[in-house]
């Protein structure tokens, strides 16, 4: 797959914290972003714009989320649009759904 | 996604079927058939851009050059298509013959408690496929992009409701979860792989002569989700006669680390070879009215 640019869309001064920061890492090794992980502004959208991921890659980014935390995503989820906003919108799914 | 890529390509089609729908709704099927005579004309006459599409192609697929009243049959077999899309939707197939062939490709599949991708093209009647995919023992999931075609969308709403639930629709980050869940569940998703969105990452292979890019998305989703791939068309052969063909592809489509894009290339090229021997079979059935193939310069 090819890879990404993230089109220069690091303008908030948003800090990632330490779990963002490691599903970042997971996004970026498993779609194969050039992509640095800490460059990622955790409220920028992960989808068309922003980070640029297409629904294909979130099909790989949920099966990689649930080898590695067994959290499953699923199409329907009320949650969905807020899950897929950001990096904060999902790894915060992400600990909630691990703690409940 | 670009509003008015996608709003060029549906236009013609939207005026045709609100057309049709009228038509027939009131007339029934001969009186339909029998206005697609001026209103081939009508599209023959204003648009030059499809004219040409169509010229490009038919030349190719036909290895002479294409003539005026090639590109009218070729214009005429879209309108008779669009008007027999109506009757598949709405369910009054009575008066159709559909041939099924090699549909054992799909049921070992599904009876195995399998489910399958389904891949196609803008090639002959998606809606004949649709039709019968209501005789499937499992729910069938077209893959579809409706965003931006607003009136053929709510027309054919009305047309199939049943059909239209059973839609996953392109646009949402979560629309291939659903592909998952769905071929999880056994059931069945189809998807056109010769046309993509404009954004979607394009790979060209040599394609009637030409290099053509045909969309990675089908194909990689596929090697994501591990399920067997079988290919499906739906033909017009004539009046009300159709064939609905099925063709197994692959038991699964695997992308080797490492060589992803020759791999990704390899199964597109396969796939075109196919598409190919189906539109050397059935010219007249492919409706990709727009620039297929990359410009070359001549010589």
């Amino acid at each position: 797959m090819q890879a990404k640019s993230t089109g220069g869309h690091l303008t908030t001064d948003e800090q990632a914290t330490p779990f963002e920061l490691e599903v970042a890492r997971l996004i970026v090794e498993q779609l194969h972003l050039e992509t640095d992980p800490a460059a990622i502004d955790p409220v920028a959208p992960l989808f068309g714009e922003g980070l640029g991921l297409d629904s294909i890659d979130a099909l790989e980014m949920s099966l990689a989320i649930s080898k590695t935390y067994g959290v499953t995503l699923r199409s329907d989820d009320p949650r969905n649009k807020e899950i897929f906003a950001s990096l904060r919108g999902l790894a915060g799914f992400i600990a909630a759904s691990r703690a409940g | 996604m670009t509003t008015a890529w996608t709003e060029a390509r549906e236009r013609g089609s939207a005026w045709l079927l609100g057309a049709m729908v009228a038509i027939v709704r009131h007339l029934g099927w001969h009186a339909g058939q029998a206005l697609l005579y001026p209103i081939t004309l009508w599209f023959y006459a204003t648009s030059p851009g499809a004219r040409a599409a169509s010229r490009a192609y038919l030349g190719r697929v036909l290895g002479r050059p294409a003539r005026a009243r090639d590109v009218a049959r070729h214009m005429f077999t879209f309108a008779c298509v669009i008007l027999d899309r109506v009757f598949f939707l709405s369910g009054r197939v009575a008066g159709y013959e559909v041939r099924v062939q090699g549909v054992e490709a799909v049921t070992d599949i599904i009876n195995s408690g399998r489910g399958c991708i389904m891949l196609g093209a803008h090639l002959g009647s998606f809606d004949v496929l649709r039709a019968q995919g209501r005789n499937s023992p499992v729910q069938v999931h077209p893959v579809m992009f409706r965003l931006n075609s607003g009136a053929l969308t709510r027309l054919l709403e009305r047309l199939a409701p049943d059909l239209s639930r059973d839609v996953i629709e392109l646009g949402a980050p979560d629309a291939m979860l659903r592909v998952q869940e769905c071929i999880e569940r056994g059931e069945i998703v189809g998807l056109l792989a010769d046309r993509a969105p404009a954004s979607d990452r394009m790979v060209e292979v040599p394609f009637l002569g030409a290099p053509a890019g045909f969309p990675a998305g089908p194909f990689v989703l596929a090697a994501i989700i591990g399920a067997p791939v079988v290919l499906c068309f739906g033909i017009r052969l004539g009046p009300r006669r159709y064939l609905v063909r099925f063709e197994p592809f692959a038991p699964r489509i695997a992308l080797r680390r490492g060589q992803r894009q020759e791999d990704l290339r390899g199964w597109i090229e396969l796939y075109r070879t196919r598409l190919k021997t189906a539109c050397r079979a059935y010219p007249f059935n492919w409706f990709n009215f727009y620039p297929f193939w990359r410009e070359v310069p001549d010589g």
